[in-house]
């Protein structure tokens, strides 16, 4: 993609809200290839996609509310050869059209890509119902399956153009309705599979994805007036994992910590496990919601409660020392 | 000379004997298989794929080629019997139904993408309709004039997502798009009608926003008549119930669901070739 795309418009009107940068970014697409087209099932405003369709209404798909049509018209038009982008919530896309996205997309290894906003317990008042908890996992098990966690609006954009050049689906794991504070590098080049590094050192390592990356840095900077140094890894994507910078930090740290706003079961910290347990042993520990729905309140308060905090990630590092 | 009438319509009965014959012979190589609804369609797959439908055997991707989905996938003998007899797939396809590992595209109880003039994998019910909007959607956004068939079993309708498929297609005024619904009344455990009744069925499709035409799933005639008739209108997707009879051609299978799936064995295979012999 030609850096001229990433101008300073599409960061200004993504409000510091990844899943308004997806929708920024299928602008920038949609005027650079006519094959993209974009689904939505009643989620126009939740991606930020009105200019796209003011722009380009032929290309743009409104199924109503109904996730399951949805995925399968994306993964018909995907067998013509044209660029589906389905924008839907997380909860729904993952779980209610969970068949659809399994055969007609991953089975069928079409070149669909899935914006799933509202992912994680962002939408917190919004009650259980609402809350994606289990995506990761069940997205990362379907076979050739992208799965992408940008942790702020820069890796949203990027890795939204990214997907218009990568083979097979693609999920990309987006936020809620509140403002995520920039995080990562903006003139980093986003490379599939890669971790990258946000602070350094080798008495332990946090390993984290998306929303909770902010909250790694900050655990990592606590520790560090502790005179621990805490490795931090963004992990944007959990699929393909970057097992080399895992074994790395386990080789070099007394213990991973890995941090993410997802069920404890089957996301991040499962998939760092599964590597590290055939391939270097090391000691863990997962932050994330535990083996419970989480109850109806603000995403900080829940993020507090069930532990996904800069706080709880510090204790657990320490626990490892 | 040109084709007559009469001699389309015997050339297309003539054709689906011979696909009832590849059925029972990969049913048989197999061992089982879902016979009765794969007998309930074959006179539909004779007129599409020998009549209708524009496909280049030799050549399964033809971008402009008509695309046909057959959405309730368990009937997937009928789909390979018909690709064997088109010449999209190799001669002997029918000899290696659930055969794995020997290098060639696979044949299995539901389609498989991977096989050449299959178009998408499916056994999963009720996913059909919603891929073929998006075929039909996509040819109109690509500019290309091929028609897109999806074939949907009656007990398959009971998924919901069938009908937010029918409504999308009829938003769309997909008039490319045509559903074929194989109505032969019985699913896997007994009438459809006992296990989720779906009359008044052409009024369901008719409340849709679906040009709705209904056929004898066995008559050639009136199934030609109709696929010539397409589009049925100038702004609706259109839709097809047939009047079939589950387990077609074999007296022993026909309008039981105890032949829904089956195991099949030499002395069956020689009583319904038998009763075929005798057509």
């Amino acid at each position: 993609m030609a850096a001229d795309a990433l101008t300073t418009d599409w960061y200004k009107k993504s409000a510091s809200q990844t899943r308004l940068a997806f929708g920024q970014a299928l602008l920038t697409l949609g005027a650079l290839d006519p094959d993209v087209v974009i689904l939505s099932a009643d989620t126009q405003d939740l991606l930020g996609v009105r200019e796209y369709i003011e722009l380009y209404p032929d290309r743009f798909i409104e199924c109503g509310i109904a996730e399951q049509d949805k995925v399968g018209i994306a993964a018909g038009l995907a067998t013509v050869g044209l660029k589906p982008y389905v924008c839907g919530y997380a909860p729904f896309v993952t779980a209610r059209a969970l068949e659809q996205v399994r055969n007609d997309v991953a089975y069928a290894h079409q070149n669909v890509v899935i914006g799933a906003a509202a992912s994680g317990i962002s939408l917190g008042v919004s009650g259980g119902t609402h809350h994606a908890v289990e995506d990761l996992a069940t997205m990362r098990s379907l076979a050739g399956m992208t799965v992408i966690v940008p942790a702020d609006v820069h890796e949203a954009y990027k890795a939204t153009l990214a997907a218009h050049e990568m083979e097979g689906p693609v999920y990309i794991r987006l936020g809620g309705r509140t403002p995520e504070p920039d995080i990562t590098d903006p003139d980093a080049p986003f490379t599939l599979g890669k971790a990258t590094e946000l602070r350094s050192g080798n008495d332990v390592a946090i390993i984290a994805c998306g929303s909770l990356v902010e909250m790694a840095v900050k655990a990592s900077d606590a520790l560090k007036a502790e005179g621990i140094n805490a490795r931090v890894l963004n992990m944007t994507t959990i699929k393909p994992l970057d097992t080399e910078a895992i074994l790395k930090a386990a080789e070099e740290c007394k213990g991973i910590v890995t941090a993410e706003e997802h069920h404890v079961t089957g996301g991040l910290g499962g998939a760092v496990a599964e590597f590290l347990a055939e391939n270097h042993p090391t000691r863990m520990r997962i932050v994330g919601l535990g083996d419970t729905f989480a109850v109806i309140g603000p995403t900080p308060a829940l993020r507090a409660r069930y532990g996904m905090s800069a706080d709880n990630i510090a204790a657990k590092a320490k626990e490892l020392l | 000379m040109p084709e007559t009438r009469d001699e389309l319509i015997k050339r297309l009965e003539g054709q689906a004997n011979k696909i009832r014959r590849n059925i029972w012979r990969a049913l048989k190589a197999g061992g089982t298989g879902h016979a009765g609804g794969s007998l309930s369609a074959t006179d539909m797959l004779s007129a599409l794929y020998f009549y209708k439908m524009n496909v280049r055997p030799a050549e399964p991707d033809w971008a402009d080629r008509d695309r046909f989905i057959l959405s309730k996938g368990h009937a997937n003998a009928g789909l390979g019997a018909t690709l064997e007899l088109a010449g999209i797939v190799d001669e002997g396809y029918c000899d290696r139904f659930y055969m794995m590992d020997d290098g060639r595209p696979p044949f299995g109880m539901h389609p498989d993408i991977k096989v050449p003039g299959i178009e998408m994998s499916t056994g999963g019910l009720g996913h059909g309709l919603s891929i073929g909007v998006g075929m039909a959607l996509g040819a109109r956004i690509k500019g290309q004039a091929f028609h897109t068939f999806v074939m949907i079993g009656d007990g398959e309708l009971h998924e919901g997502s069938n009908w937010e498929a029918a409504m999308a297609g009829a938003k769309y005024r997909l008039t490319n798009l045509t559903a074929l619904i194989d109505f032969n009344k019985i699913s896997q455990s007994a009438h459809v009608a006992e296990v989720m009744g779906l009359e008044p069925l052409a009024d369901k499709w008719r409340s849709f926003g679906w040009e709705v035409r209904e056929i004898d799933g066995h008559n050639m005639t009136e199934i030609v008549d109709t696929l010539d008739a397409l589009p049925f209108s100038g702004n609706k997707p259109n839709c097809v119930i047939m009047h079939t009879i589950k387990g077609k051609g074999a007296s022993f299978a026909e309008d039981t669901h105890l032949w829904h799936q089956n195991a099949v064995n030499q002395e069956i295979y020689d009583k319904a070739i038998a009763e075929l012999e005798t057509v």
